[in-house]
């Protein structure tokens, strides 16, 4: 299943301009006005002016809460999308409500007890962000994650993530332990045109105590996909 | 009426045609109060086969017809069929069956064959072996070679496994009753291979198989663990293999593929 593009002009529109420059641009903005969040339970709020509002949509960060406040947007940022800005974009401040910023110690801290699954749910968001993919919240569609090429205005999602940890915890997140479990997930995938892809996250032995897991880690992609021979008797290509 | 309005409902989507289509003809599959009825190719002429209960094969006497081209294996000049590929034929009506004595064997006499089998997934190995070759493609037992000639042409599945090596100097003893000990003790405790499948065409040859296009491994309740996909991955020399898994009679196969999302710009 390749890549369905929102109708004609897209895909062009998309190559025109790169996710990964859009990136960059919403860096150096919430860089320069020395942008802060507010680590609210497992969400951080921020308040965008109208250039960052702009970037923000178009780089697919967080979720614009709608208010009666005119000038200012303010996003709520989910946890992995919060870390990557602050700690591998290095753009994001994170303070706690009296104004006190937090560490990334603390913060993945915070995260991870709000979600065990925390580090290898930041680590895949990270991965795919890594590789320019727009990574989106996949609970829509019973995952964890849907990844698109390029904004979702302009294609559909392509993979439908879940992420598995391998390691010392192994699969805390208890997907895909029974073929039942497969069969419903590829079912429901096939029906919104996605492909299934599992990340599997390795720990590599660090327990993912610290944010210095961040180095020692190992990721493996892998799709999953019901293969029906009735379709591809006659193209080896297929098998 | 039901029907239609469902129809208007969901099909208006672009893209997805393919899986609605599929999704309706397995909601129909499942709806109709017969079960799932395969469509069988019914033979005119059979064949005829005696059975040999040491081997746990049957022993093909007489040929008709162009199937054996891609049934059975080759030993001595000889026809052997397992029983997945005996008890197909028979179903479809292919494959006369005699017992030692030269009386005949009814189907249900080869049901009871499987289901007294060793190994307790004969039967759903038969399912997955059925399905396959009700769509034409050519099924061979994993790592048991074709013909004798295929093991000197060398161009089966040769990994130095203990089971083949053992079965090669076998084959070569020509003692054929323990090659089929063999098999039988092939574990389907591990996730291993059981088919070695080939697309149809019609150049498939006993004498030189070539490589198959895939093998399928029959998994026990459990899907395959990543440890499992891993280990096969690197002794399958670059074979797409295919995970099944078969309840009430579906056949179901699965593809764990790595891949390497590409890096955007």
């Amino acid at each position: 299943m390749g890549p369905r593009w929102k109708g004609k002009g897209s895909e062009a529109k998309a190559l025109a301009d790169p996710m990964s420059n859009t990136v960059f641009q919403l860096q150096s903005s919430l860089t320069q006005s020395d942008a802060q969040g507010l680590l609210s339970g497992s969400t951080v709020l921020y308040q965008a002016d109208e250039e960052q509002t702009d970037l923000l949509n178009r780089a697919c960060f967080g979720r614009p809460i709608l208010s009666a406040e005119k000038d200012k947007q303010w996003f709520q940022f989910g946890m992995e999308e919060a870390l990557y800005l602050s700690y591998h974009l290095n753009c994001l401040k994170i303070v706690d409500g009296q104004d006190c910023e937090k560490n990334f110690q603390e913060v993945w801290k915070d995260m991870k007890s709000q979600k065990s699954t925390f580090p290898e749910f930041y680590i895949a968001y990270r991965h795919l962000r890594l590789k320019n993919w727009v990574v989106r919240p996949g609970s829509q569609y019973g995952v964890d994650f849907v990844a698109y090429r390029h904004h979702p205005a302009l294609v559909h999602s392509e993979f439908a993530v879940l992420v598995l940890s391998k390691g010392e915890g192994s699969n805390e997140n208890g997907r895909l332990r029974v073929w039942s479990d497969f069969l419903c997930t590829i079912r429901l995938c096939g029906s919104v045109a996605k492909t299934l892809l599992v990340l599997t996250v390795n720990d590599n032995g660090s327990g993912f105590v610290s944010p210095s897991c961040l180095d020692s880690y190992s990721i493996e992609e892998r799709t999953v996909t019901r293969w029906s021979p009735e379709q591809c008797r006659e193209n080896p290509a297929k098998v | 009426m039901e029907a239609t309005v469902w129809e208007s409902s969901s099909g208006g989507a672009s893209g997805y045609d393919d899986n609605y289509a599929q999704d309706i003809k397995d909601e129909e599959e499942c709806l109709c109060a017969s079960g799932y009825l395969r469509k069988l190719q019914f033979r005119k002429h059979a064949s005829t086969a005696r059975w040999n209960d040491q081997m746990g094969m049957a022993e093909v006497l007489e040929n008709k017809g162009s199937l054996w081209t891609t049934t059975g294996i080759v030993r001595c000049g000889k026809i052997y069929c397992s029983i997945e590929k005996t008890l197909f034929l028979i179903e479809v009506g292919a494959l006369h069956l005699l017992d030692h004595d030269n009386s005949s064997l009814s189907l249900k006499d080869v049901y009871k064959k499987v289901a007294e089998g060793k190994n307790g997934y004969l039967w759903e190995q038969f399912e997955v072996y059925r399905h396959l070759k009700s769509l034409g493609f050519t099924v061979g037992k994993h790592k048991v070679p074709w013909s004798l000639k295929s093991v000197r042409n060398g161009s089966d599945i040769s990994s130095p496994s203990s089971i083949e090596n053992k079965g090669a100097s076998d084959v070569k003893s020509e003692d054929e009753r323990s090659i089929f000990e063999l098999l039988d003790a092939i574990q389907l405790d591990e996730v291993t291979p059981i088919f070695d499948v080939f697309l149809p065409h019609n150049k498939f040859r006993k004498s030189s198989p070539g490589d198959p296009n895939f093998m399928v491994c029959l998994t026990r309740g459990y899907p395959p663990s990543k440890k499992d996909i891993e280990v096969l991955e690197r002794t399958s020399r670059g074979i797409p293999m295919k995970y099944c898994y078969v309840e009430h009679g579906r056949v179901c196969l699965f593809s764990f593929d790595n891949v390497e999302l590409p890096i955007l710009p």
